[in-house]
């Protein structure tokens, strides 16, 4: 369990966004994983079955509150999905971001910048970034559109650029 | 290609960058007796509290035979009340004997449908009917509102831009 217990709990903090929910995520993962022992004791893939598990639970546990609002927020004018309708960036973007930074100091902004997102753009982007999943498989994963992801994965970009610019900019302040 | 295109390209290049690498978030130091705790306090409960997949052999077939049986009884004790000492062809004619009533009303209320149309204007049944729909268009859009006010969250970052 001491082997996995960060990547099982970052997968799913960087997921909900939010790290109570995070551990008890986590929690029911090593319980799952402790009633499949006999098969995971000797397994090479004992990481990526737990990786799985906990994206998998991340995915209902978000999905149990979201789904009876789902008919709702599939409303938005398809406008709104549209390629063609996205906006501008307003703002220069830089050649790198917390470059200068060291790893830790960059997961903290990171980290706090994600949990500043919206599900339905935190999700798709985590997924992308950090699960290296392909949009389409992150479509099936989260039973949406694959224009809705790309346009959610843009717009999760877009907003996360000036928080980590800022986050960034208040960390030099303080080590400055 | 666009220059809004190569924006968007170079900021999933930066953002990759920035993303990439990241070390792992420590995981809380209670998260290990947390699960000790979970599964002693799992193992502690008796068989009967703990899901049916989790149940020692003897009493899940046990209670698959229960089971059956009971659903089996039910059915020959509904069978044999309704039949008796009646002969099949008895048995028989008593179904068919509350078809007919049946068929009955649904006929007349068949009737009395096809009457209210030939007496009712046209000009209100129309009336009724798009009073129908805009209700429910009303309510949907109550629904649609009351999702928006109180879900979504107003300050959701980047769902302006």
């Amino acid at each position: 369990m001491r082997a996995y217990q960060d990547m099982v709990f970052s997968t799913a903090a960087r997921l909900a966004g939010n790290d109570t929910q995070a551990e008890d995520i986590a929690q029911e993962v090593f319980i799952r994983a402790y009633e499949h022992f006999s098969d995971l004791r000797t397994s090479v893939t004992a990481g990526g079955w737990l990786k799985t598990v906990t994206t998998n639970l991340t995915l209902n546990y978000l999905n149990r509150y979201r789904k009876r609002w789902r008919l709702f927020s599939e409303m938005r004018p398809a406008s709104e999905d549209s390629d063609a309708e996205a906006p501008e960036m307003e703002w220069e973007i830089p050649d790198t971001i917390l470059a200068e930074l060291g790893a830790e100091q960059r997961c903290a902004i990171v980290d706090a910048a994600l949990r500043q997102l919206p599900d339905h753009q935190r999700l798709p982007l985590v997924l992308y970034h950090f699960e290296d999943l392909s949009y389409q498989e992150i479509a099936i994963k989260l039973n949406v559109s694959l224009t809705k992801i790309k346009t959610d994965i843009r717009r999760a970009r877009a907003a996360l650029l000036p928080l980590l610019q800022n986050g960034g900019a208040a960390r030099d302040t303080l080590d400055g | 290609m666009s220059k809004h295109s190569d924006s968007e390209q170079k900021l999933e290049r930066v953002l990759t960058q920035a993303l990439e690498g990241l070390p792992l978030r420590r995981a809380p130091g209670t998260l290990e007796a947390r699960v000790v705790n979970e599964l002693e306090r799992r193992a502690a409960l008796p068989w009967w509290r703990v899901s049916f997949a989790h149940w020692p052999a003897a009493p899940r077939v046990a209670f698959v035979a229960v089971c059956v049986a009971l659903v089996a009884a039910t059915i020959l004790g509904g069978v044999f009340a309704f039949v008796g000492d009646r002969s099949f062809n008895e048995a028989a004619a008593l179904v068919l004997s509350w078809v007919h009533p049946f068929l009955a009303v649904v006929s007349s209320a068949g009737g009395v449908a096809t009457l209210l149309v030939r007496i009712i204007p046209p000009l209100w049944l129309y009336g009724g009917m798009a009073l129908g729909i805009m209700l429910y268009l009303a309510l949907f859009g109550l629904g649609a509102a009351a999702y928006r006010t109180l879900y979504l969250r107003p300050s959701s970052v980047g769902d302006d831009l």
